[in-house]
């Protein structure tokens, strides 16, 4: 079941006069009358009850895609489905399912963290009795009862990111769009976000967030696009993204006595060896064979194992990669 | 793979009476944060002290057009004063954004605006009108009815002026304000302010004239338009009100994505 599905979206801006010839800061691509093509047909589906993860560098057209998906910006071509309603279309009934919270968003300063729930509340339609019921519960759970008379003028970055978090709740929404959602947080509001994120994805919510956090995204993503210059470049779990750069993949290991770095590097399954301190980093192509290969030439050499680690690849270096390889097939 | 849909009930929403709701929970917050920002103080209470001080002191000026004059400029300045700021205040802090996802439409956001400016105006155009009563010994001769309808008519066609000074897509509410003085002075200068209607040549082209005239009959005189001079005038009120909200729904619905770009 799908809870969103996007078919050939595009995003075009016609840019400022002042601004034409560049200036923009990102790798956008500019066409001859100045347009900038923030998003170019791109596709993906994310299923009902799905974390979906959506990553890419800066100016990639992540915002841009998250604004289309909630109705603040009409896409030049494509469309956005959300439960099988045209989002552009019926706005207003999409709006009324989804929770957003924008990337640099902010409460109302002059509002207290109370005054802000029971104002957003009330524009969802959701009745007084409901509406008190829901912003204690939910200020309890965001650790931001003690403070809920306070304007939120006072409060810290993370608690502005929780109250924020907590209006996008409100709603009980069906899908949450979250853009950027831990960007620039403390520790403790950075967890409690995740856990949430976690909490209401196994309420059965649809969770669809931009990150830079590699971090936040290997460990709350089921799935994760990558866009770069307004497309989609790689779409899969983090685990088979990371598994695209098996170059990556790499032993270190330890030994009690001398083994010779170039003895090693004989061995058939090794692609290059790198010293590190006490030890050496062995790249592999087949985690399996390898260990297999160097279990038999340490006995052989009487060597001692002190110390061995797999070394994984991670997601952020994925991701650099992938970014990497996209830029230079452009 | 199948889809699920939204309940149809749910579609509902987008009705005219529960975004009539909505716009009214709008104008509740714009007059809870907006009523005393600086550009609201300057614009709505310090101009039209200011301009009435400028316009009056060292002049003979009957009573009855210090009155009418007074309230025109006070409504007209305090109506169009919370409209233009809230658009790009709410960039500025961040909220606009977050208010947009909310079921509601940008028509839904403007009448907010609407409803809140015509609330501020027509408490502060009451001031004068109370200060004349009391301290010029003016009386309501013919009727309160009259002024009161003139202020409610002319309360709404301001406001809906003022969203029309919110359609530049800027951040910054300074550039708002000198935009907005760059409009709303010339139409004050053109209008009847302390004086005879018929001795201002451009006043017909002010919607200010025509309050001005709803308020100078209300207070015992007679309309320059004739003997129906102040339902002409209300019609004339109302028609500027619905043209100015129409224009300002087509306009900000061209300029809106300019605030989300980049």
């Amino acid at each position: 079941m799908n809870a969103i599905v996007v078919e050939n979206l595009s995003k075009q801006y016609t840019l400022p006069k002042r601004s034409k010839g560049g200036g923009m800061g990102t790798k956008k691509t500019q066409n001859t009358q100045g347009n900038v093509q923030a998003v170019d047909s791109i596709g993906f589906k994310v299923k009902k009850g799905e974390i979906f993860g959506f990553l890419g560098p800066n100016g990639a057209g992540k915002t841009t895609t998250i604004r289309m998906m909630t109705g603040v910006l009409k896409p030049t071509a494509g469309k956005i489905k959300i439960f099988g309603l045209d989002a552009w279309k019926n706005q207003i009934a999409v709006k009324q399912v989804i929770g957003n919270v924008p990337e640099m968003a902010n409460t109302y300063l002059s509002f207290s963290g109370w005054q802000n729930l029971m104002f957003i509340g009330e524009l969802y339609g959701v009745s007084k009795e409901e509406r008190i019921k829901r912003a204690e519960n939910l200020l309890k759970r965001f650790d931001l009862y003690e403070k809920r008379d306070v304007k939120t003028k006072k409060y810290s970055k993370g608690m502005q990111q929780r109250l924020l978090l907590c209006m996008a709740l409100m709603s009980n929404p069906k899908i949450l769009f979250l853009d950027e959602p831990t960007s620039g947080l403390d520790v403790q509001s950075a967890k409690i976000i995740k856990q949430i994120i976690r909490e209401y994805n196994e309420r059965g919510v649809t969770i669809f967030l931009t990150t830079h956090d590699m971090e936040v995204a290997n460990e709350l993503c089921h799935r994760i696009a990558i866009i770069n210059h307004g497309k989609i470049i790689s779409l899969d779990t983090p685990d088979n993204i990371k598994r695209l750069i098996q170059e990556h993949q790499a032993i270190d290991i330890y030994f009690t006595n001398g083994v010779k770095r170039q003895d090693i590097e004989k061995l058939p399954t090794v692609k290059e060896v790198q010293e590190i301190k006490n030890g050496f980093r062995v790249i592999i192509e087949n985690i399996h064979d390898s260990i297999c290969e160097l279990v038999e030439f340490i006995k052989e050499s009487n060597a001692t194992i002190k110390n061995l680690n797999t070394h994984e690849p991670k997601l952020e270096e994925a991701f650099l990669k992938i970014i990497e390889r996209g830029s230079k097939n452009e | 793979m199948s889809e699920e849909m939204i309940p149809l009930e749910k579609t509902r929403t987008s009705t005219f009476t529960t975004q009539m709701k909505r716009s009214f929970i709008i104008a509740k917050k714009d007059l809870k944060i907006y009523y005393n920002k600086p550009p609201v103080l300057i614009q709505g209470i310090f101009f039209p002290i200011i301009l009435f001080i400028a316009m009056t002191v060292g002049r003979n000026v009957q009573p009855l057009y210090l009155i009418s004059g007074l309230m025109a400029m006070t409504i007209f300045l305090t109506s169009t004063s919370i409209g233009p700021i809230v658009f790009p205040w709410e960039s500025m802090r961040r909220t606009f954004e977050r208010l947009i996802t909310c079921p509601i439409s940008i028509k839904t956001i403007l009448l907010g605006s609407v409803w809140s400016s015509f609330i501020y105006g027509i408490l502060f155009s009451l001031i004068p009108l109370i200060l004349g009563m009391i301290f010029l010994s003016m009386e309501l001769t013919i009727s309160l009815a009259i002024v009161i309808l003139g202020i409610i008519m002319a309360g709404f066609a301001f406001a809906c002026f003022g969203l029309i000074l919110s359609v530049p897509s800027t951040d910054t509410p300074g550039n708002t304000m000198i935009f907005t003085i760059l409009i709303k002075f010339p139409l004050i200068f053109i209008s009847p302010l302390f004086m005879a209607i018929s001795s201002s040549p451009l006043a017909f082209i002010s919607p200010l004239t025509y309050f001005i005239d709803i308020v100078n009959v209300g207070l015992g005189d007679i309309s320059v338009f004739g003997s129906f001079g102040i339902l002409l005038d209300a019609g004339i009120l109302l028609a500027f009100g619905f043209g100015f909200l129409y224009l300002s729904f087509a306009l900000h619905g061209k300029t809106l994505e300019k605030r989300f770009r980049g």
